[in-house]
């Protein structure tokens, strides 16, 4: 070595240590669980086979997807068009509704039966998912993580020194990014030392693949032997509540209130420009649902719905950064708000800065001329 | 039904007020030490439902929590309503738990009440979920460390005997239904409020508090030691999920057409002509002018 290029090396620094390194990708499937609402697939699950695909095609595995229930006909070919390579049908008249024993009866029995366990386990962030998936992940102890809005597969550092015997470099975690402190900050949450690292997620936030007919894949009946005290729950009575039945997160159009409104007539007014559009429901914001004047399943955002319409009318709604992850993947977002300096000018297509109460009116009737035009 | 002799758990926990502006920082994250502390708002309705079931079918209702020392604030405050003790699990090893490693010290907690009383739980009842944390997961993950049933998403319910009958909220409606005890049931915010406080409760909470001697017969403080727990289980140790890195959710937009200060009729034109609103037009219906 010459003068000049040992001048030109920085001053010699203590080799780092090598972390030792973890592959944790084992070739375990990535696994989703697809519900069903009144024998209907939930749409959720085909978000999550969406996910599931990506997931599965970093790690090059396969993606499976259970289905539980009774009767199901079509139900495992349509999840094989959407994107599974196995699906495994657990079908028997004590599964024809979801009970929290039974199911998680028939999950842990299969991920047990697999020669390795899974490497990623998904299920909805329901009230199905949310009851199961917490159940499966303490009978294997391993983590799982709520409500995650973003996924995907990367490496993890572990240098935390209070906790030695876990410090290294671990390959093919997964990354489940869920929101944190009132959504205003995402945190990503790793569990790269067990198998399955498993995760719920939001409805409505992942988009479904086309459906292919063409594709290749596998139906497998899975065995179901429940006990006697996995059926000791019985459901006496199954209730649809008609006014709960608001499909926010399947509707083209979204109509929002916010505290703007100043009471719950202005839901009427709503109401109004909603029947202007084909597929159009209402939705709100959490202040106009705390104030009592449009029940919860109206709402949009942190603790509400997450939409993805093609046009979103927000009314007298700031567009608080709670607000705002419920609704931002909107394709047109039209706000009305008398405040100029209102967050949600500062990320809508098209604002008009005036009173609702003129604003609305005044649009209810050039969308009439319209509709009568036509 | 009114003489049996339940015993009832409610899980409890303390949590940052972010409806107070003290300790919440601009960006939204939370400083805990400056933060105003109060019962977890879900759990609540919890408590309500322990205390409904202590007057309508008999038992005792005990609170339970786990964190840091001033948590026996709210295990006091649930006595002020009428809980008849409090346990609090307070230990420094128990720092950085997830889901799976605080349901793991708050099932050995049960698990030594249950001996203590020579009576294992009846109810165990918790709010759906904390606001700090948001993953409705501790709940279930005790009753499975367990082996109880489970109700999730409780709206309502009752006791028919041994058999617990409950409603819970589903997606579009909600289903009834009815298991044995023992259960856990994770109550949620449709439940009755939690009523006030009782004024017998109010009074012994003054007497324990200028009574420390008798206070700790009602509120005991325990560590991992006293309910037998495996540290390594535990908190940071026993966790097996670790919070990666967190970011702002970033900003966006920016590229808003704001209208202002023209005629209403000219500003909604030109709003409605440069979106694609006809394509979703109501055409099915002729709706008059």
């Amino acid at each position: 070595m010459t003068d000049a290029e040992a001048t030109k090396k920085p001053a010699e620094q203590p080799a780092e240590p090598e972390l030792p390194l973890f592959e944790t990708n084992v070739g375990g499937q990535v696994m989703i669980v697809a519900e069903l609402t009144d024998g209907q697939l939930a749409p959720v699950g085909l978000e999550l086979l969406s996910m599931g695909r990506e997931l599965a095609d970093k790690l090059g595995n396969p993606l499976s997807c259970v289905v539980i229930g009774h009767n199901l006909g079509d139900v495992p070919n349509t999840l094989g068009h959407y994107g599974a390579d196995i699906v495994y049908v657990a079908d028997h008249a004590e599964l024809a509704q979801y009970r929290t024993m039974p199911y998680k009866r028939v999950m842990c029995d299969l991920m047990e039966s697999l020669e390795h366990p899974p490497h990623i386990v998904l299920m909805g962030s329901t009230t199905t998912g949310r009851d199961l998936a917490p159940r499966v992940a303490a009978h294997f102890l391993t983590g799982l993580t709520a409500d995650v809005i973003e996924m995907d597969i990367g490496p993890y550092e572990h240098t935390n020194k209070a906790d030695p015997e876990k410090v290294g470099l671990y390959e093919g975690c997964l990354y489940a990014v869920r929101p944190s402190f009132g959504e205003s900050l995402k945190a990503r949450i790793l569990g790269p030392w067990k198998n399955p690292q498993m995760a719920t997620a939001r409805p409505g936030v992942f988009v479904p693949l086309q459906p292919d007919t063409n594709r290749s894949f596998e139906v497998k009946a899975i065995p179901v032997n429940l006990t006697a005290e996995d059926t000791a729950l019985t459901i006496r009575d199954v209730v649809v509540e008609l006014n709960k039945n608001v499909d926010l997160t399947a509707a083209d159009v979204v109509i929002a209130g916010g505290y703007g409104l100043a009471d719950a007539e202005g839901f009427k007014l709503m109401e109004e420009l909603a029947s202007c559009f084909d597929n159009a429901v209402v939705g709100a914001s959490r202040k106009a649902v705390d104030a009592g004047w449009i029940p919860y399943v109206h709402q949009v955002g942190q603790t509400g719905k997450t939409v993805r319409p093609k046009l979103y009318i927000a009314c007298g709604i700031s567009g608080a950064i709670q607000h705002r992850v419920g609704m931002s993947k909107a394709d047109t977002i039209i706000a009305i708000n008398k405040d100029p300096d209102a967050p949600i000018f500062g990320f809508a297509d098209h604002g008009i800065v005036g009173d609702l109460y003129q604003v609305v009116p005044e649009m209810i009737a050039q969308l009439k001329r319209q509709i009568t035009a036509a | 039904m009114t003489n049996a002799n339940f015993n009832i758990y409610v899980l409890i926990k303390q949590v940052p007020d972010t409806g107070s502006k003290a300790g919440v920082n601009p960006d939204g994250t939370i400083d805990r030490a400056r933060a105003k502390r109060m019962m977890n708002p879900f759990d609540k309705f919890a408590l309500q439902a322990a205390l409904h079931t202590k007057k309508e079918y008999g038992g005792t209702v005990t609170a339970i929590s786990m964190g840091p020392p001033p948590a026996k604030e709210i295990l006091l405050e649930a006595i002020e309503h009428g809980a008849d003790a409090g346990v609090l699990l307070s230990d420094r090893r128990l720092a950085a738990s997830d889901t799976l490693a605080t349901s793991y010290a708050l099932t050995k907690v049960i698990e030594y009440l249950n001996t203590e009383k020579n009576h294992p739980a009846d109810l165990i009842f918790a709010g759906l979920q904390t606001t700090d944390g948001d993953t409705a997961q501790v709940g279930p993950e005790i009753a499975e460390r367990l082996g109880v049933m489970q109700v999730t998403y409780c709206e309502d319910f009752s006791l028919e005997g041994t058999t617990l009958v409950a409603r819970r909220i589903v997606e579009g409606g909600h289903t009834v239904v009815a298991t044995p005890l023992p259960a856990l049931v994770t109550v949620a915010n449709a439940y009755t409020p939690l009523a006030y406080k009782s004024l017998r409760g109010a009074k012994k909470v003054q007497y324990l508090a200028r009574t420390p001697e008798v206070e700790a017969e009602y509120i005991s403080v325990i560590d991992l030691d006293v309910v037998n727990a495996d540290p390594m289980l535990a908190g940071l140790k026993g966790s097996p999920t670790i919070v990666g890195k967190t970011w702002k959710i970033g900003e966006v937009g920016g590229s808003c057409v704001v209208r202002q200060g023209q005629s209403v009729a000219n500003m909604v034109t030109d709003v409605l002509d440069a979106t694609p609103v006809d394509e979703f037009l109501n055409k099915k219906e002729a709706v008059p002018v």
